[in-house]
């Protein structure tokens, strides 16, 4: 048990962190739903980041770390699965990956090179012909696609299928991670600097202790990240993605509620963190379907997927 | 970064948990309801004296007072398997976890030599001597008076909801030597000092748990005070941050969890509420569990414990409600004579926010100094 860092690991992580500070601002003129990333997106390539995981030195710890780190940003990139999921699929897919689960709208779909199919209790993969991807505008703040026709899909065997679904589910907490600890970050800024009844909202105890208890969710959601980013254990990466969608649900609310009006508009940031967020409360079944996942991996129930 | 245990942490956790199937008694978890009851201190001092001679009390502490300078880690395995246990050590963990190793920074030579070799042996309990009727989150806001004649003070007030008072030997006792946050002293005090009354206060959370102590013209030697006068405020906020993560609550916690969650599934009771309930308390308890660690980890590379430690006694009371509230719906019959260990840690589980302080205050800190809003106005 050790949680530092080391050498290796430090550097390739101070080395995204760099990277994604430069995007750490959004562009004052922007109003829209979905802010993409696509200079930042570039750069990772040209970094060769989205590799990462592959690379013993680094891992998937380190990977998570990035995930986490990007998940921060106001721009988005298509960063979770391309980093942890990827490595895992025997074969070459090209990023930027997507899922579509049952067939409805995903994240990164309408521009995806590879896309990963849930179907019942499968997946699979296909490259799919970029006319039979379309954008599907939505309040998602990530950029929202679906597949509008039928692709050649290479379904996974069962036992590829149970590793997909360990890195699907950490993938999904360590972005997760990342979306609470911004939204939470902009919340302690607007706090800090709005004044009512001549002080501070941030000095009123009923806002300091919600915000305070949305914080220790976000930060256990980031140690099961991690945790199910170095064991690949399937019942810590279900437990890591119940937290995940269990806390978001709860603190997307708190913060919402903590901005009021202002958290309401698209001149304020808050909504492409939040509803990146309420994009992944879905997403694996939902918190019903990391619960039965739990339930398999942690207490030894036999259950549907 | 490493989540796995190496050869020689397993190695250890595989030797506590030897030594608890070997010198736990079959109704052992009958004993471990009332952590304070006269049953449960009587087998504490048998169960830590056999501890001690197996160097499983106090391997961390340095050699001198008869540890092996084992790591952070070691410790925490040791609590870990000793809450998870049912806690065999009463409250004998205070003494382990941080009245010893305050007495060690803080204590003459002459307490050093009474005390803590009896702390090793495993065959003294003590009790803190902290909250007041009127000082409880507030606790710099102490009464007891310890007033100086000559070459003793002469104390009097009263403490409330001190635990294991009713068996123990000495008492950690905050007292007032001036006013203001700095007129705060501490005082070793045998509780077999004349002018000192315990009463027992009966409660939903154990035998012999929670008391008043009530000091009348006690008198205590200049010797018996911990640092110096005024110094208790600074002892007080080290021992407390040892304290902070000290017992690894999270442990209990997940084993009675999976322990219900077997009954439930023997019983073919086992359905989706339960399933999503017991899965967000076990994702609680494992949240609370690597918070934990790292505060551990922290000790371990010479770190110096930061809010992160509001954080991980927040996050244990997170699990600790989840799990006694999953038990309460789905096995409310461990309540009625059901299951003594889990009757027990509803009763500890309760108390997860309150005993140590209220957790109010770890958010009110965490607010401040690890979100970094405005402060409070005082």
């Amino acid at each position: 048990m050790d949680f530092t860092l080391t050498s290796d690991q430090e550097a390739a992580f101070s080395a995204i962190d760099k990277l994604a500070a430069q995007f750490d601002s959004r562009p004052t003129d922007f109003h829209g739903f979905a802010l993409e990333g696509q200079e930042l997106d570039r750069q990772l390539e040209d970094g060769q980041y989205f590799d990462i995981a592959a690379i013993p030195e680094y891992g998937p710890v380190t990977a998570a770390l990035a995930v986490e780190r990007l998940a921060r940003s106001p721009y988005t990139v298509e960063s979770a699965l391309s980093m942890l999921v990827r490595p895992q699929l025997a074969g070459e897919w090209p990023r930027p990956l997507a899922l579509v689960e049952n067939g409805r709208p995903g994240r990164f779909v309408a521009s995806a090179k590879t896309l990963l199919i849930l179907e019942g209790g499968r997946i699979g993969a296909a490259k799919p012909p970029a006319e039979a991807l379309e954008s599907v505008e939505s309040l998602f703040a990530y950029p929202m696609g679906r597949l509008k026709q039928a692709v050649e899909v290479t379904w996974f065997s069962e036992s590829e299928a149970a590793i997909l679904r360990i890195w699907l589910r950490t993938a999904l907490a360590a972005e997760a991670s990342g979306l609470l600890h911004a939204a939470i970050a902009s919340t302690v800024e607007h706090l800090s600097v709005r004044k009512q009844f001549g002080r501070p909202l941030g000095t009123f105890q009923a806002l300091r202790h919600r915000l305070a208890e949305c914080a220790v969710l976000a930060g256990g959601v980031r140690w099961l990240a991690l945790k199910a980013a170095a064991t690949a254990d399937p019942g810590d990466a279900a437990l890591a993605a119940l937290h995940a969608q269990e806390s978001a649900t709860r603190v997307v609310y708190d913060v919402h509620q903590m901005l009021a009006a202002m958290g309401m508009t698209l001149e304020h940031p808050l909504h492409l963190w939040t509803y990146r967020l309420k994009a992944l409360l879905s997403e694996l079944g939902g918190r019903g379907g990391q619960a039965s996942a739990v339930a398999r991996h942690c207490f030894g129930t036999a259950l549907d997927q | 970064m490493d989540f796995d245990w190496d050869t020689e942490q397993q190695g250890f956790r595989s030797t506590v948990r030897a030594f608890l199937a070997a010198h736990l008694p079959a109704d052992w978890e009958e004993l471990a309801h009332g952590p304070g009851s006269e049953a449960q201190s009587a087998f504490s001092k048998k169960f830590c004296a056999e501890l001690a001679k197996a160097g499983l009390l106090v391997p961390h502490w340095p050699q001198r007072w008869g540890g092996r300078d084992a790591d952070p880690w070691t410790a925490f395995i040791l609590a870990e398997e000793m809450w998870a246990a049912g806690e065999p050590r009463g409250g004998q963990y205070m003494n382990v976890n941080w009245i010893g190793p305050t007495l060690m920074r803080f204590g003459s030579e002459e307490q050093q030599q009474r005390y803590i070799p009896a702390m090793a042996h495993g065959e003294t309990i003590w009790c803190q001597g902290f909250s007041e009727p009127e000082a409880g989150s507030d606790l710099a806001s102490l009464r007891t008076r310890a007033e100086k004649h000559g070459d003793s003070y002469r104390i009097n007030g009263q403490k409330i909801w001190t635990s294991y008072a009713g068996h123990a030997d000495t008492c950690f006792l905050l007292a007032r030597t001036s006013p203001g946050r700095n007129g705060i002293s501490i005082f070793l005090l045998p509780m077999t000092t004349p002018g000192i009354t315990v009463r027992q206060i009966p409660s939903v959370i154990g035998e012999g748990d929670i008391h008043e102590v009530f000091f009348d013209e006690v008198e205590a030697p200049a010797s018996a005070m911990l640092g110096g006068e005024g110094q208790g405020w600074e002892v007080v906020r080290t021992a407390l941050s040892l304290e902070r993560v000290g017992i690894p609550r999270f442990a209990l916690a997940a084993r009675m969890l999976s322990r219900s969650v077997a009954r439930l599934q023997g019983d073919g009771r086992f359905g989706h509420g339960a399933i999503e309930q017991a899965a967000r308390a076990r994702a609680a308890c494992e949240a609370a569990r690597l918070y934990s660690y790292n505060i551990v980890d922290q000790r371990c590379h010479g770190i110096p414990t930061g809010p992160e430690a509001s954080a991980a006694r927040f996050a244990t009371v997170m699990a600790e409600r989840l799990v006694g509230e999953f038990v309460v719906e789905h096995m409310p019959d461990a309540l009625a004579g059901g299951d003594p260990l889990l009757l027990a840690h509803h009763q500890r589980a309760i108390v997860a926010g309150i005993a140590s302080g209220a957790a109010e205050i770890q958010l009110n800190l965490i607010a401040t100094d690890l979100l970094r809003l405005p402060r409070e106005p005082r």
